[in-house]
């Protein structure tokens, strides 16, 4: 009699083990083989002159040289100084113009949810229809901004903005911020909800006005939405890709060449992957130690 | 200061923007805030002019969005080019619906149709499966009982770290291997199971009390009843909110099927689109129809379910 339900528990809790790792299962699969594999299959491959298709030369280790030739290319270090100017032309622009929008549309009381949609309306624009809108904007020499420069300036010699390398790569700069502010926008907007009432009372209490209530009040209280935006905003200029590619190949003059864009040109259009391997270990490092950072700043500050 | 306190309390606490106007006039039945109105009226005209001020400020930014739409009404792509640098690219005397019919009719010089097809399918699949593999993970790593529960969470977090880009020409070399390239699927696999959503939905199924689930299982349900009759209709915000960030994502994919999709058949949009750019002499009309073709069905559901959209970005940041 005892036995029973004894037999009966353990094979419902047979079926429900099977249950469980059947429903683990995909994730781990599909983790393992497109994010783990291709990962770990870099370490080797950065060794050799593995080409992405079968090639006549053939393939054999090479040590160090990916690495070697990488480090003493030009090209690479001028993407890891345009992805660096790129990241303190954009954490400004970017940032700032969505912490200032933020802060307006936060006590907005007349058309609040117009004005904020209309806001986020660039976020949810494709960043490939954004490259077609802003080269429009751009174009050389009857683009819109060109005609606006030469309204307000007379005798303004008109530019090619995204064919002259001073000039291309602020360009880029300016329409991903117009793209993707709207994300830093949402996250300030949340940040500034959590800043108790009570704060700008006390304030307006000591006769605190707007400005100095900004200063006091509401510029501490986002420390850390701050540090989170800075640091995803970071990230996501490291990553710049889709823009380049499309509006100027990293051109002119590699004035506008990125690090992804330098990993793709290697492996994709000179089939090298052991090559562009080498610079994906690179670039994982660099975004690592940009977390790292991130992670070390929040600690420091808790103390 | 008790005026200074309900002209500041006001406009934070409303929910609909008449609300917030009627608070700000001290419009209320009480007849000592009716006096009070004339105080506040200053503070009111700054409100109004903050209001025409951010208004003024948001046409501008969403300029270059009017100029896409109106461009691509015109059906001669030198008038594109002609009128881009002045006020005239804002306006269409005599719209034409030519240029979406050329790009998306029959005799078609480029497939828009299919490539705008192939979109709709990486993107629908990807969102299928990412919401499928996602739950059932966080489900599985929070309920089950087997061990390593923790570490298996720890490792798919720490995975979070690798930058999808780090990964794409390793992963192409392996895709061309196993013979996956150029495919719908190749497209869709590799993003289904991502740690942040895992994650997400982890946070959020730790939020059903233990009790609900307790009972279902004295009531005999098991493990996998439970979590698709209990845990996951209990959680509609989550899969509202993954289906609106994953969708996105996989709409605008680029880098990916740039690298790993060759034939038309499989080809989406944004590479499509991006095509565009290789030719010297552009077809200015073809390209803003077919940008106003892949920006439409994102802005209908921005539009329809907009606070939803802004909610989920939110989300994807504090519970990331």
């Amino acid at each position: 009699m005892k036995k029973e339900p004894e037999n009966k528990l353990s094979r419902f809790s047979l079926l429900e083990s099977f249950q469980e790792l059947g429903m683990l299962t995909p994730a781990l699969i599909l983790l393992a083989l497109f994010v783990v594999t291709p990962f770990i299959m870099s370490i080797p491959l950065s060794f050799t002159n593995q080409k992405l298709f079968p090639s006549p030369i053939p393939v054999k280790i090479i040590g160090l040289r990916n690495f070697r030739q990488i480090l003493s290319d030009r090209e690479f270090w001028q993407a890891i100084k345009n992805v660096f100017l790129f990241t303190l032309m954009i954490l400004p622009t970017q940032c700032g113009f969505a912490l200032l929008a933020a802060y307006f549309l936060n006590k907005q009381a007349i058309m609040k949810k117009t004005l904020r949609a209309m806001f986020f309306l660039p976020f949810i624009t494709p960043m490939v229809i954004v490259t077609v809108i802003w080269a429009t904007i751009y174009k050389y020499p009857t683009g819109l901004l060109n005609s606006f420069f030469q309204t307000v300036i007379p005798r303004f010699q008109e530019i090619d903005w995204l064919g002259n390398r001073h000039t291309a790569l602020t360009a880029i700069v300016f329409l991903s911020a117009w793209q993707a502010y709207g994300f830093q926008m949402v996250i300030y907007l949340a940040g500034l909800q959590n800043i108790p009432e009570e704060l700008y009372e006390a304030a307006a209490i000591d006769g605190a006005g707007g400005w100095k209530r900004f200063i006091y009040v509401t510029w501490p209280g986002l420390k850390n939405t701050t540090i989170f935006v800075l640091t995803i905003t970071t990230i996501q200029a490291l990553k710049l890709f889709t823009q380049v590619n499309i509006l100027t190949h990293g051109g002119p003059l590699g004035s506008t060449n990125t690090l992804v864009h330098y990993m793709y040109e290697a492996g994709f259009i000179g089939q090298k992957i052991g090559y562009s391997a080498a610079s994906s270990i690179l670039m994982f490092l660099l975004v690592f130690a940009v977390v790292l950072a991130q992670r070390l700043l929040l600690k420091r500050m808790e103390d | 200061m008790t005026i200074k306190k309900t002209a500041q309390r006001g406009p934070i606490n409303t929910d609909t923007d008449r609300e917030g106007a009627r608070r700000i006039t001290g419009h209320r039945k009480n007849p000592m805030m009716h006096q009070l109105k004339h105080q506040l009226q200053p503070r009111m005209r700054i409100e109004y002019l903050k209001t025409f001020l951010l208004l003024l400020l948001a046409l501008i930014i969403i300029l270059p969005l009017a100029l896409l739409f109106s461009s691509s009404l015109k059906d001669d792509r030198y008038q594109i080019t002609a009128e881009l640098g002045s006020l005239k690219a804002f306006f269409v005397p005599n719209p034409s619906f030519n240029n979406y019919i050329e790009i998306l009719g029959p005799k078609a010089p480029v497939p828009m149709a299919r490539f705008f097809l192939n979109s709709c399918i990486v993107m629908a699949g990807t969102v299928v499966g990412t919401l499928v593999v996602s739950t059932m993970t966080a489900y599985a790593l929070l309920r089950g009982k087997f061990r390593f529960k923790r570490i298996i969470m720890t490792g798919i977090i720490a995975l979070y770290i690798i930058p999808a880009e780090a990964i794409m020409l390793p992963l192409l070399f392996l895709s061309v291997k196993i013979h996956l390239s150029d495919t719908y699927i190749i497209q869709m696999l590799p993003f289904m199971a991502s740690p942040i959503y895992i994650f997400l939905f982890h946070q959020f199924f730790k939020e059903i009390p233990a009790s609900i689930a307790e009972s279902a299982q004295i009531e005999g349900a098991s493990f996998w009843k439970i979590f698709h009759l209990v845990f996951v209709p209990l959680n509609v915000p989550a899969l509202v909110t993954v289906t609106i960030l994953q969708g996105m994502e996989s709409w605008n994919q680029y880098l990916w099927p740039l690298l790993v999709v060759r034939s038309e058949n499989v080809r989406p949009m944004t590479v499509a689109i991006a095509s565009f750019f290789s030719t010297s002499d552009i077809y200015w009309d073809r390209l803003f129809a077919a940008s106003v073709v892949m920006m439409m069905p994102i802005l209908v559901l921005y539009l329809a379910f907009q606070k939803y959209f802004i909610a989920s970005i939110a989300s994807s940041a504090v519970k990331g």
